[in-house]
């Protein structure tokens, strides 16, 4: 049943103001485009009295080289950077047109899509629904239904932006009280579904960074789901390689929808320098399966997500290799 | 006779006479409508599968400031449903809760917020009983019984037998036989249930909306389950956003909105949430069918056998009625001499399953055409000249009792054949792509009315007054279908008017004939006929005037639309209006009444059920669905469907495309990815992302033809539309994907994980074959 | 906690006192009395509160109320001004791109801000912009046939 919503909205000028709002208001949330946030939000996930409104900060909302990064705010709409023609530049960029549907990616920001919550069909759930099932280890219980023996919550990250970001060797800026820094995006992120991101108390993603000579790279997007609009990712699984002569000289494969995080896979030492045979390719996909582990946190088997990780990996390294996927 | 004002009659495109207000967004549907001061409606529901419910206490949430009611099982004690003698569901549970989600209590409050926090204070006490949720959990020999009067836990089982079936499968040069699954499948119309209830205590009366097909049968029950006389009642169906059966019974929380507004006194809006939405349910029960099936080498059909267990959820509902109508229509499809049914309908603590689209015959069709396609093949032998070997011919009536009076299958069959090219590619398919057919039927509504009352089937009234414009009064329940377009279709056709001069006024129960409601697809079909003979005898009356105008006989008068004038003659007529101000005279407003009977002759077999199934009219329908499969991700795409209904005769042929591709499309759906799931009886598809039903990105053109049978007795020759074709893919699809990728699966839907475990399954039996060998 | 806001809905400037969690879907709805723009689900999945912000197609029920503050809104009521229906509103209507009508607000809101953006999109583009409203009546075939004909009728918004 639907959950009746309150809290106060603070609508901050500037991104120190936000830190320094959420440091004073233990249990508010940032807000985004609201597209996650307000889904669970009226599902009676979460109750916090105070949401802090990102998008009227004007430092979050710019698009800007610097001469080796392409840099862009936290707060920028996918449907902008699809406007902008990033998929062109970037062709993994092509993950932004596969997140939701036209009306959600107008309000969706690339900050937020990041930082989505992590999913589950035990969490994503009314509060009736969570209550009568005996809430969940990732939120108000103590046992996690995916996997009842376990200590380890399961739910699994199903953003499609993170894994054409971490393809591409993608930084993200995070604003604390100490200031601010820079870290590789894979490190936004661990394996607990319960929490996700390293993010510190407080602390805000305020930009994300590309670097330009990604745009050499070959690189795309492919995502499995029983609705080709939509769904989230049941498994989606970015490429970037670079390819001389029929041989995969450099290769970063990112997959999300099936752990708590997006995952980055950059060390494929037996498969430089080889083209890419269906010895190859299985031997990729091994290598990305011992750490690919789709749990029952959707309708649709753990299985059929963990093969479709391995198709679309081979699938997309094939297309690449082929010259198929223009650089970018 | 000069030509008509404008082009509104029958068989004309004719857009919907309501729909400029849909597009301009000012229709109102229940949950818009302005309901002023009104109390937040909320029901607390069950958070158990199967529970005795020793208490429910409720004085916390009775004492929260701005509660105004709370009302429990003690306040509801009055069981409804749809079958008279199986009613066994009370708006709220009493001693029991049989599925989680049972509506238990419900709040009156000032605000939602309060509504919700009064929800939280009632307490309940129960002791937990184990829950069933497949038929083989409820039927085992152990199990506790859902209701105490139905051993076994079935709610319903039906056996019968037509022809010899051995000496039916003896005479077959081949039989097979298989086991089939469906999962369920449910509406998920678009608009949310919503229910405005506004009692009035100095009167004792109550004005109820409702998102409802069936408004009377929502009359009934509030009645009932109120103990109050029915005159004291009012029910009103605003627009409504889509049905497809969901509402074809009167829902808990309407009856829970209706004991709630007495209680507090006032009215109560209650908009139940998505999730709830889900939870009402009552739409197609999951399925286990067993199929025998036996063939000559010519194709002709000598037997089948046939067993379905459904899965029925928690309450009888149209239970008994869904599991009679898979069994009676296996026949009057195709011509079959030996039947046999043996139908199981088993309580399980899920929502209670109801009638949905293609009601009882879309599970059995699946197996049915699926095991005919498979036959064929096995036979050397075309499926659709396998079907051309098993036609009926019209008029005939079944083994089983039933009456086909038009039947215009084998032209279906013509069509989709040369539309899809189907001799050429059948069978020669690139691998990967797959070509299939299916074929199905339909009732043109149920000949014997579930509630005998010894009415008319249908009433229609027009009213004529001072304005000289007609108000259409009816009680059909229009949900999107168009059931109001073609009432004003059939007036402006026998009045030769224009629509400009025709109002329809359908669904409030002071104003308008009563009327069954929009089930069974009887609505063009019975209403339409009444609407004719409302016009006709209009007509009449107005020729009567027009010749007393004009000093002559009736007979002479010949009325072209707006002018009523002697025939043969000189005369420039005199116009409409003044045609109406003579038939006005001594008499003052007109109200001229349409009705239609169905013959006693078309109400089925004597057999007990034998009513279930029997129609005036069946629609046919056959479609050819093209497919393309990815062997990699098991992904389906349907790339095209052909498909041709014999609707008798299309009175507006643009909505006939409109509900033929609807019903296509809602197979597919059904086929592709449809399907409910449960842990523990918790639902994990109460919203529309785990309910996945297509998008447009998932949606293929579907080309419609339409076949003119021109049924007997269907007004102008119509049949039904909007339901016949839904069944016919399934089959389609699964013959389809056979063809594509070498493989054929049973069961239902055929998800791109059931599709790579069928591929794993047969390469390993191909390696064990190998491996013998 | 509420607060005063200034905002255009369809073409109007106005001012009002918003609650913070207020949706934009409820505000528009019980506030302004603009029902035209409906709620399908519990928030995302069905697209049938589809407004234009600022020219964009958003979901009303997903969206602040107060996050709109400044900016522009339409909604269905807004379409085809002085009572007369726009080419979208024309099409569906002749076409059948309705049924039951309660996807069709959405569904026209979304195929407008389409047409602003693209007047003359193909099939392909049509479909990527209707994607995100899901329709349970008419399998689709109608709705792409009435945007095609509103196309093939001129200009949009008029």
């Amino acid at each position: 049943m639907s959950a009746e919503m309150d809290f106060e909205l603070a609508t901050p000028k500037d991104a120190s103001e936000a830190v320094a709002l959420m440091q004073a208001n233990p249990g508010a949330c940032y807000i985004a485009g609201g597209t996650d946030l307000v889904a669970n939000l009226r599902r009676g996930i979460g109750a916090p009295p105070m949401l802090i409104a990102l998008d009227g900060i004007a430092e979050m909302q710019t698009i800007a080289e610097d001469g080796t990064h392409l840099v862009i705010g936290a707060s920028v709409t996918l449907a902008r950077l699809m406007a902008e023609g990033l998929p062109k530049r970037f062709a993994a960029m092509s993950a932004l047109a596969e997140v939701a549907g036209p009306g959600l990616r107008e309000a969706a920001t690339i900050g937020g899509n990041l930082c989505l919550d992590t999913r589950c069909i035990f969490y994503n759930q009314s509060k009736w629904w969570r209550k009568a099932n005996g809430y969940c280890l990732k939120l108000d219980g103590d046992t996690c239904h995916v996997a009842p023996k376990g200590k380890r919550c399961h739910a699994a990250f199903s953003g499609d932006v993170a894994p054409a970001l971490l393809v591409l060797g993608a930084e993200v800026q995070v604003v604390g009280s100490g200031g601010a820094r820079w870290m590789p995006l894979s490190d936004l992120y661990r394996e607990d579904g319960l929490d996700h991101l390293t993010l510190g108390a407080g602390e805000l993603l305020v930009a994300v960074r590309i670097p330009l000579a990604a745009a050499a790279l070959h690189s795309g997007y492919a995502k499995s789901r029983l609705r080709k609009a939509v769904d989230f990712p049941l498994a989606g699984v970015a490429v970037a390689l670079d390819c001389k002569d029929g041989r995969i000289a450099d290769l970063r494969v990112a997959v999300t929808g099936t752990n708590p995080r997006p995952i980055l896979f950059d060390h494929f030492p037996d498969a430089i320098g080889q083209e890419p045979t269906g010895a190859v390719l299985d031997a990729i996909t091994r290598e990305i399966g011992k750490d690919i582990t789709p749990m029952r946190t959707t309708n649709m088997p753990g299985m059929y997500r963990r093969q479709m990780a391995g198709v679309l990996v081979k699938r997309l390294i094939t297309r690449l290799c082929a010259g198929q996927g223009a650089k970018g | 006779m000069s030509a008509p004002v404008t082009q509104v009659g029958v068989g004309d495109r004719v857009p919907l006479v309501d729909g400029i207000e849909k597009v301009r967004g000012v229709a109102k549907y229940t949950a818009d409508l302005a309901a002023e001061g009104a109390l937040v409606g909320r029901i607390l529901r069950s958070p158990y599968s199967h529970a005795e419910l020793l208490d429910v206490d409720i004085s916390k949430a009775e004492a929260l400031p701005g509660v105004i009611a709370v009302i429990t099982g003690k306040d509801a004690p009055i069981p409804y449903g749809i079958v008279p003698i199986a009613q066994n569901e009370y708006p709220l549970a009493q001693e029991k809760v049989r599925y989680r989600g049972e509506p238990i209590a419900a709040v009156a409050a000032v605000d939602e917020a309060t509504a919700e926090a009064a929800l939280d204070l009632i307490e309940l006490t129960v002791r937990e009983l184990p829950g069933y949720y497949n038929a083989a959990a409820s039927r085992a020999a152990d199990a506790v019984l859902l209701h105490d009067n139905k051993p076994g836990n079935i709610e319903r089982d039906v056996h019968s037998t037509f022809g010899d079936v051995e000496v039916g499968f003896a005479e077959a040069d081949l039989v097979a036989e298989d086991v089939f699954h469906c999962e369920e499948v449910t509406h998920a119309h678009m608009e949310p249930h919503a229910a405005i209830a506004e009692y009035d205590p100095q009167r004792d009366h109550l004005t109820f909306h409702s998102v409802t097909q069936v408004p009377y049968y929502v009359h009934l029950m509030l009645a009932q389950c109120m103990d109050m006389n029915k005159s004291r009642i009012r029910v009103i169906k605003p627009f409504v956003g889509g049905g497809f059966g969901a509402r074809t019974e009167t829902l808990n929380f309407e009856l829970v909105c209706g004991i709630l507004a007495r209680a507090a006194k006032g009215r109560v809006r209650m908009v139940l949430t998505r999730e709830e939405t889900f939870l009402t349910h009552r739409g197609r029960p999951a399925a286990d069918i067993t199929l025998k099936l036996g063939l000559s080498k010519t194709g002709r059909i000598t037997a089948v056998k046939a067993e379905m267990e459904q899965y029925g959820g928690a309450y009888g509902g149209y239970g008994i009625v869904t599991i009679l109508y898979a069994g009676a229509l296996l026949n009057a499809l195709y011509d079959i001499p030996a039947v046999q049914y043996d139908g199981y309908r088993v309580y399980t603590n899920t929502p209670p399953c109801g009638a949905m689209r293609g009601h009882g015959t879309v599970d059995m069709r699946h197996a049915f055409d699926t095991m005919l396609n498979r036959m064929a093949r096995q036979l050397g032998l075309d499926p659709i000249e396998v079907r051309r070997a098993n036609l009926l011919k019209a008029p005939t009536e079944t083994l089983n009792g039933l009456q086909v009076t038009s039947y215009g299958l084998p032209e279906t069959l013509d069509w989709v054949e040369q539309a899809s090219g189907w001799k050429d590619r059948k069978g020669k398919m690139p691998k990967g792509r797959g070509l299939g057919i299916g074929c199905s039927h339909f009732v043109s509504g149920a000949a014997k009315p579930v509630q005998w009352t010894g009415q008319p089937d249908a009433v229609v009234n027009l009213k004529l007054d001072f304005d000289g414009g007609i108000t259409i009064l009816t009680g059909a329940a229009d949900i999107g279908q168009g059931s109001s377009t073609v009432v004003a279709q059939i007036v402006a056709e026998v009045m030769g008017l224009d629509h400009s001069r025709l109002r329809v006024i359908s669904n409030d129960s002071a104003l308008t004939p009563r009327d069954m409601g929009s089930y069974s697809s009887r609505v063009t079909y019975m209403v339409g006929n009444a609407t004719l003979d409302a016009a006709e005898k209009l007509k009449a009356r107005l020729i009567r005037a027009a010749a007393k105008a004009l000093e002559t006989e009736p007979e002479n008068i010949e009325c072209a639309g707006e002018t009523y004038r002697v025939a043969n003659s000189q005369d420039q007529g005199i116009p409409f209006d003044k045609v109406v101000q003579t038939a006005l005279i001594d008499h003052g407003a007109i109200t001229e009444r349409g009705t239609f009977t169905v013959p006693k002759s078309f109400q089925g077999g004597k057999h007990r059920g034998g009513a279930v199934g029997s129609t005036m009219g069946f629609s046919y329908a056959s479609q050819v669905v093209e497919v393309s499969v990815d062997e990699e991700t098991g992904e389906i795409t349907v790339e095209k469907v052909w498909v041709s209904h014999d609707c008798g005769y299309p009175i507006n042929p643009l909505a006939v495309e409109g509900q033929v591709q609807g019903a296509i499309w809602m197979g597919m759906g059904q086929a592709m990815m449809e399907e409910t799931r449960f842990h523990e009886g918790l639902p994990l598809h109460a919203n529309f992302l785990d309910y996945s039903f297509p998008t447009i990105m998932d949606s293929p053109d579907i080309e419609v033809h339409i076949v003119e049978s021109m049924d007997p007795n269907g007004p102008f020759g119509a049949k039904e539309a909007s339901e016949g074709g839904l069944a016919g893919f399934l089959p389609a699809l699964a013959e389809a994907v056979s063809e594509a990728i070498g493989c054929d699966i049973n069961d239902m839907p055929l998800t791109p994980d059931r599709i790579l475990d069928a591929l794993t399954k047969q390469r390993r039996a191909e390696k064990r074959r190998k491996a013998k060998a | 906690m509420a607060s005063i806001i200034g905002l255009t809905i369809n073409g109007r400037k106005q001012e009002h006192l918003i609650p913070d969690a207020m949706l934009l879907v409820d505000f528009l709805r019980d506030k302004l009395g603009l029902t035209g723009t409906k709620k399908g689900c519990d928030g995302g999945e069905c697209g049938a509160c589809t407004v234009l912000v600022d020219g964009k197609q958003r979901l009303g029920c997903m969206t602040l109320a107060k996050s709109v503050a400044g900016k522009t809104v339409e909604t269905i009521e807004s379409v085809g001004p002085h009572g007369r229906l726009s080419r979208l509103q024309t099409a569906f209507h002749e076409k059948l791109g309705t049924q039951c009508g309660f996807c069709t607000p959405g569904m026209i809101m979304a195929a407008e801000s389409l047409l602003r953006d693209n007047p003359d999109p193909d099939e392909d583009e049509i479909r990527t912009a209707l994607s995100g409203n899901l329709c349970r009546c008419t399998g689709y075939v109608k709705i792409i046939e009435s945007v095609q004909a509103a196309i093939a009728a001129g200009e949009v918004g008029k």
